[in-house]
């Protein structure tokens, strides 16, 4: 009988062999795959955070549930600078009249966390709390754009190159899809809008070459995921001016249309 | 013979037949013979598909065990994978990874060089709304908000490869674009993270 326990020890052994080859598969499985799983091996650089804003509805609420009664009140110590209809007698001085509250409440936010620098207006917003903003936002978002013969803006101003004009709108109305520069009107308006993106109908000349420039060079940085200083850096000396000239000049408003190829 | 039956074999499976003739000697019955034979099968299968698409056996295990990898589209700046010092291609334990933010209507970073002949893993989330990146004879990709895709890709060989958005995703959808730049593995490996991720070359 003893020949015929042989092929049962070897039929076991067959099983046994199945069984750790899966066993060990499984093992080699997890082994390989669990520091991927757990995250032991993604490095963790220091994060830098480009604004404290993230437009969850929360926030979007907070900023645009604003009470413009108080904000005029509180809006009297912008005056001197802002003008006291949201247009500026400088052209330095950005132009806030019929701003879209998320903006100004959002960069007021920045220049409080400092993550935008500016000397005159981080001491001006360190003194506001979250609800000032939104009281100064729906303030300005009232004030009209219209022309108004007493206040001395200085907004339209004449274009200082009248061949910046075509460089200017080809790049508002459909931006330059062989470096990937979007149009400016698909965010600015008024074509199309994304949230915190201002409107530069009526802004001064000056005041964007600045900000084109410091986004261009990283001075400027509170731009959510980048879009700012991506875009500001693929644009030449050349179409920084003429966009700035063209958009001081009031001419962003008119060149409407559609976004071509 | 028939008479000595062995008492510790006697059907204690009853998948087992048992012969009359020697007990001791079990002869497997049909559905043994087939349930081992589909063991060894899925066995075999598992083995070649973690050998011939390890990434996608990685990626699919990972999957089960933990779902879709999850983003809040709103958050993507402040805090995890997507945050702005993260972004462009890094090497990681031997994985040539690109971690891209889809948006309106950008991609950023716009300018990302990665290397040619090699597997890269693309991980891309949408900001707002989906997009198509679409990278002309590699792949045509999918950016979903509120999700991390991971896309593997090889570049056959270096030079630059366009990625145009190829679903519209709003007014400036015709310009939005970006550029990735292959070369051989070891410039991509001399090169610096902010190096990968600049336009200046073009």
């Amino acid at each position: 009988m003893q020949p015929a326990s042989l092929p049962i020890k070897t039929r076991s052994g067959i099983k046994c062999h199945v069984g750790i080859a899966v066993l060990c598969l499984l093992a080699a499985t997890v082994f390989w795959a669990s520091p991927r799983l757990v995250g032991w091996d993604v490095p963790q650089p220091p994060a830098r955070v480009p604004s404290n804003v993230a437009w969850t509805a929360e926030t979007i609420s907070e900023a645009s549930s604003g009470n413009a009664l108080r904000g005029l009140l509180i809006a009297r110590r912008c005056e001197r600078c802002h003008g006291r209809e949201g247009f500026s007698s400088s052209p330095v001085v950005p132009n806030i009249a019929g701003m879209n509250p998320l903006v100004v409440w959002k960069q007021l936010d920045d220049f409080r966390s400092g993550k935008r620098g500016s000397r005159a207006m981080q001491p001006i917003a360190n003194a506001l709390t979250g609800q000032d903003s939104a009281d100064i936002a729906a303030y300005y978002a009232m004030m009209p754009v219209s022309p108004d013969p007493q206040d001395d803006r200085s907004f339209p101003q004449p274009l200082a190159d009248p061949q910046h004009e075509a460089v200017a709108i080809r790049l508002i109305t459909a931006g330059d899809g062989s470096r990937g520069i979007p149009p400016c009107q698909a965010c600015h308006g008024p074509i199309g809008s994304v949230t915190g993106a201002p409107s530069l109908a009526t802004q001064n000349a000056s005041y964007l070459l600045d900000q084109i420039e410091a986004f261009a060079n990283d001075i400027r940085s509170n731009d959510i995921n980048l879009r700012m200083r991506t875009i500001a850096r693929q644009l030449t000396e050349d179409e920084r001016h003429a966009l700035a000239e063209s958009y001081g000049a009031g001419l962003g408003e008119q060149s409407g249309g559609t976004a071509g190829h | 013979m028939g008479s000595q039956t062995n008492p510790n074999s006697k059907s204690r499976f009853s998948l087992v037949s048992h012969s009359t003739d020697s007990p001791a000697r079990k002869i497997p019955s049909r559905a043994v013979k087939w349930i081992r034979g589909a063991l060894v099968t899925i066995t075999l299968i598992c083995v070649w598909l973690s050998v011939r698409f390890p990434y996608e056996v990685e990626s699919g295990l990972e999957h089960w065990l933990n779902g879709p990898d999850r983003v809040n589209p709103q958050t993507l700046h402040l805090e995890g994978e997507f945050v702005e010092s993260n972004l462009g291609a890094v090497e990681e334990s031997g994985d040539v990874v690109v971690r891209m933010i889809a948006e309106q209507y950008l991609f950023v970073p716009q300018c990302v060089v990665v290397p040619a002949g090699v597997l890269v893993r693309l991980r891309i989330t949408s900001a707002d709304v989906v997009h198509k990146p679409t990278v002309e004879n590699v792949a045509e990709l999918k950016a979903v908000p509120g999700y991390v895709v991971e896309h593997h890709l090889q570049f056959p060989k270096p030079g630059q490869y366009q990625m145009p958005c190829r679903e519209f995703c709003g007014p400036g959808h015709y310009a939005m674009r970006s550029f990735l730049t292959a070369v051989p593995l070891d410039r991509f490996r001399s090169l610096s993270r902010e190096a990968r991720m600049s336009c200046a070359a073009r």
